[in-house]
């Protein structure tokens, strides 16, 4: 997937204009708000239910290398086949490989961000397979070629008219409709047939479970049931770190995830695998392929406080409650992983350089941190970042250099301020600053700022102590 | 060469900083945990229903049947596709099916996987399961799938019907986990939960059921 | 009696000295001794921000000698206090000296309304208003403080005034220091959701207790609604009490 993460602040201000994602942005977060504490109330304690699943996503970060090893050797162990990659290339080199070996045209994909990551289907496309989206959203947006607009409803932004014409344009449905459930429909039988012929199935993994080898698929369409069902051939790829100690750990994430998510109190299907069909079932696959992608991860473990980021499980909460992405969705992030969730991730997995915007386009308001059930830490990990990139910026440096010799000490710092009066009062009329030309522009665009009061704090009080100290003696 | 990749993955994340483990926090006991029978029955009844999935009440094996005719009839099912796993074998289905003019499959009907395949995404009407497990806390039923349990029968047809006998009714999901996974040298192949029928609400969010799967889910409860 | 030590930051020092005149007027009529260091400089949230963290520790070490051995620091700014309390400690973590004296610091100090409520065990402030006000939840205060109670106890004290709710009151107003400049449209934006959640709200007066959030969401009103009014808790406290007298 192309990464268009230098346009945010032009893509963002694009998005600002479009009214109708607008007005569904501006339900999304009441809806959500909503939708989650409605299904947190099952839990006698939702506090403590959220601190249980942090914990865990703490553990499993924390014990990663040993987790993952333990993992390997007891999916080995089930019949699973287990590929390491490096790198997203080595990944989608091994898949295609795998495709052309077995002699399969085409893979159907369960949903799955990691893949993407990779731009698995891209790299597939251009060697001549086909790789189809399976879930309705990602279908949607793979014929449209965007990055998903959220990650649970990744076309959900999008008018029905658009939809019908996308479908139109790719022989899903022959005749014109703007009906929902038809467009569905179309979907269905479009992707039924390409199943029910399925030799290879790609999906992604929610959670893996070091104690028993066991990966964990969540879903609501049945996509990567189906997935899982009808070809000979199942390849699951992980990201490393999506292991946790034990199936119940992965069990009480699961009741997290799933309310975080959508609000339900479990997905439709959760699908868990150990291994490949035994020999006389009916279906599932012959072989099941474990993908561990590593991807820059390895390295990002080794930053203590960057390595946080990796107890994120993709329930989505943090898009949702964001103000920031609740104004302008999801495209502006530019890649797989959008909102606080993108913020904190892209950064890592595509360097600070060309993704500093993620992590500055953020008031630090705390909502993300605040609702995550997997206890990643948002605001922390941006100025992690700033300070990283910190001395990248000239200009920025020599300020803070000076405002450091200022700021050691009160006499230097009042008589600075008491310089910066006049000069920012020279803007003021009527007690208001409506504009200081070059300077905060973007602050003045919309909003003035009072002008200085005659004295500030610090003299106030100084004249009034010694007016009470005259007065005492 | 693989294997190469492997330990070079394994030495970074281990020549990294180690990190504390966290003190981790039990979970406060859910509330499901001192239900009663009848009160487990109706929170597992209520939890399905949130996610549109049906609960019919059978009293014993016997009233199955019946319940299984009059949803073949309503849905105009005329061939289903059915397990064999230990609650249907049982029960005879091929010969009931014969009764009642509903064709009854299972997948040994068929000479390989293709016309087994073509069968249960296009020819049949639904598929009939048992239900290892029910867990109340969600409304979820469990299915072990083997031999006698395939894949696609719960989710290649537009109707899934399971049976489920109320004493494999349980509170939470760990109940289930930790019997299945005691034993590490036979875990299953496939375990799935499935709470409620397929469903997306992908296009303007609004919910549109059998995206990929069953656009229906009943439950028959027995006992 | 009492004695508190007044922390007060940049933005009400500079901006807002009013604010730090109420502050000031309102402990003292309720008993409170203030005293006021007169070294007292920035806390370093901007450099904290801005990913200079070099230059935020020697803020951090600087507040902590000012202030290090008061009971009590009291301030009406709560991102400010949200700073000391989270970022000093992580700040001086490798510098022992410091990261003991920082988490020593951290209990001591207050926003303004925490130490009136919790503190005090004042809840009313003999204050009185007649209308109706709005309560904006300021970020650092709510989620960085945990403190939304307080304010709401103090507001619900006043007589003659109603709190009515306002909704999205706990969205960000769209100020984040330096976001504010830098992504102007999407901060604008988010301002001018919270403006019109405000006038929408029927209240005639909204109050907040953060500078950044005044100035922002001030400045928006400034702009495009003069005639209605944001205001600082401490403000409204302090003045409303005068007035009855
Ligand atoms: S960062 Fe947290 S809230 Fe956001 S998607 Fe990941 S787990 Fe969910």
């Amino acid at each position: 997937m192309d990464v268009r993460t230098q346009e945010f602040a032009a893509a963002a201000n694009r998005e600002l204009k479009n009214e109708r994602s607008r007005n569904f942005l501006g339900r999304l977060a009441p809806y959500f708000a909503r939708s989650c504490a409605g299904a947190m109330k099952t839990f006698p304690d939702p506090a403590a239910a959220v601190a249980c699943g942090r914990a865990i996503r703490a553990d499993a970060v924390a014990r990663l290398p040993d987790l993952l090893e333990q993992f390997a050797k007891n999916a080995l162990a089930c019949g699973a086949k287990i590929i390491w990659a490096k790198t997203a290339a080595q990944a989608n080199e091994f898949i295609l490989a795998l495709a052309k070996e077995k002699g399969v045209r085409y893979v159907a994909k369960g949903k799955s961000m990691v893949t993407e990551e990779m731009g698995l289907n891209e790299y597939l496309k251009t060697n001549g397979i086909d790789a189809f989206e399976t879930d309705l959203g990602e279908f949607i947006i793979q014929l449209l070629r965007r990055p998903p607009f959220h990650i649970v409803g990744p076309a959900i932004n999008l008018p029905v008219e658009e939809i019908r014409d996308l479908f139109l344009a790719h022989g899903v449905i022959d005749e014109p409709t703007t009906d929902r459930i038809a467009l569905g429909g179309a979907a269905r039988r479009y992707l039924r047939d390409k199943f029910r012929r399925l030799d290879m199935a790609v999906t992604g993994v929610n959670m893996a479970a070091a104690d028993t080898g066991a990966i964990f698929n969540v879903e609501n369409e049945g996509n990567i049931r189906l997935c899982k069902s009808s070809p000979a051939i199942q390849v699951s790829v992980m990201s490393l770190e999506k292991v946790v100690p034990t199936m119940n750990d992965a069990l009480h994430l699961l009741r997290l995830l799933c309310r975080h998510c959508t609000g339900q109190k479990l997905s439709s299907y959760v699908s868990i695998d150990c291994g490949p069909k035994k020999p006389g079932d009916a279906d599932g696959p012959e072989e099941l392929y474990i993908l561990i992608l590593d991807n820059g991860r390895s390295e990002i473990y080794r930053d203590v406080k960057a390595r946080e980021a990796l107890r994120c499980i993709r329930c989505g909460a943090c898009l949702s409650v964001c103000p920031v992405y609740g104004k302008i969705g999801g495209y502006p992030y530019g890649w797989v992983y959008s909102g606080p969730m993108g913020q904190v991730l892209n950064p890592l997995l595509l360097g600070r350089e060309q993704t500093r915007d993620l992590y500055f386009a953020t008031t630090l308001c705390g909502a993300c941190r605040d609702v995550c059930p997997a206890g990643v830490d948002h605001p922390r990990l941006f100025l992690h970042y700033r300070e990283q990139q910190a001395s990248s910026v000239r200009a920025q440096g020599l300020f803070f250099k000076a405002w450091g010799r200022l700021v050691k000490s009160g006499g230097r710092w009042h008589f600075a301020v008491r310089l910066l009066r006049p000069l920012i009062n020279r803007f003021a009329a009527n007690g208001v600053i409506r504009k200081m030309p070059g300077l905060m522009n973007g602050w003045f665009a919309s909003r003035n700022l009072p002008a200085l009061a005659h004295k500030t704090f610090h003299k106030q009080w100084k004249k009034q102590e010694r007016q009470r100290d005259a007065g005492r003696r | 060469m693989p294997d190469d990749v492997r330990r070079f993955i394994l030495r970074k994340l281990k020549n990294a900083p180690a990190g504390t483990a966290p003190s981790r926090p039990p979970l406060p006991p859910l509330p499901v945990l001192s239900l009663n029978r009848e009160e487990l029955i109706s929170l597992f009844t209520e939890n399905l229903a949130e996610q549109t999935g049906m609960v019919y009440r059978a009293a014993n094996a016997q009233d199955i049947k019946p319940h299984l005719a009059e949803i073949a009839a309503r849905e105009q099912v005329k061939i289903m596709l059915a397990a064999t796993d230990a609650v249907l074998a049982p029960l005879h289905l091929r010969a009931w099916g014969k009764t009642t003019g509903v064709e009854v499959l299972t997948a040994e009907d068929f000479p390989d996987r293709e016309s087994y395949r073509e069968a249960a995404f296009n020819r049949v009407q639904a598929g009939v399961t048992g239900a290892d497990w029910g867990v109340a806390e969600s409304g979820t039923i469990c299915l072990l799938h083997d031999r006698d349990q395939p894949r696609l029968i719960s989710i290649a047809p537009l109707l899934h019907i399971a049976v489920l006998p109320v004493e494999r009714l349980v509170a939470v999901y760990e109940q289930v986990v930790q019997s299945v996974y005691a034993d590490k040298n036979r875990l299953p192949a496939h375990f799935t939960f499935i709470t409620g029928p397929s469903m997306t609400a992908d296009i303007q969010g609004g919910p549109f059921k059998g995206m990929h799967g069953p656009r229906k889910l009943i439950v028959i409860l027995v006992g | 009696m009492k004695t508190v030590s007044l922390f007060i930051p940049c933005l009400v020092d500079l901006f807002l000295p009013r604010i730090g005149e109420a502050t000031y007027r309102l402990l003292a009529r309720l008993g409170v001794r203030c005293i006021y260091h007169s070294e007292q400089t920035c806390c370093g949230q901007p450099a904290v921000n801005a990913g200079f963290t070099k230059e935020a520790r020697l803020a951090a070490r600087h507040f902590i000698d000012v202030f290090g051995d008061d009971e009590a620091i009291v301030s009406p700014a709560g991102s400010c206090v949200c700073a000391v309390k989270t970022h000093y400690p992580e700040l001086l973590e490798n510098e022992p000296f410091w990261r003991e004296r920082a988490e020593a610091l951290a209990p001591r100090i207050y926003e303004l309304s925490q130490y009136l409520v919790d503190v005090l065990g004042v809840s009313d402030c003999g204050a009185f208003y007649d209308g109706k006000v709005a309560y904006h939840e300021s970020c650092h205060i709510l989620r960085g403080l945990g403190v939304s109670a307080q304010p709401k106890e103090l507001l619900s004290r006043v007589r003659g005034a109603k709190l009515v709710p306002l909704q999205g009151a706990e969205t960000c107003c769209g100020f984040g220091g330096e976001f504010a400049n830098r992504y102007p449209e999407i901060s604008t934006a988010m301002v001018k959701e919270k403006c019109e959640n405000y006038l929408a709200s029927g209240a005639d007066l909204l109050l907040l207790n953060e500078p950044g959030c005044l100035l922002n969401i001030g400045g928006y009103l400034s702009r495009h609604v003069p005639d209605r009014k944001v205001m600082h808790l401490a403000e409204f406290l302090a003045a409303a009490g005068r007035e009855e007298r």
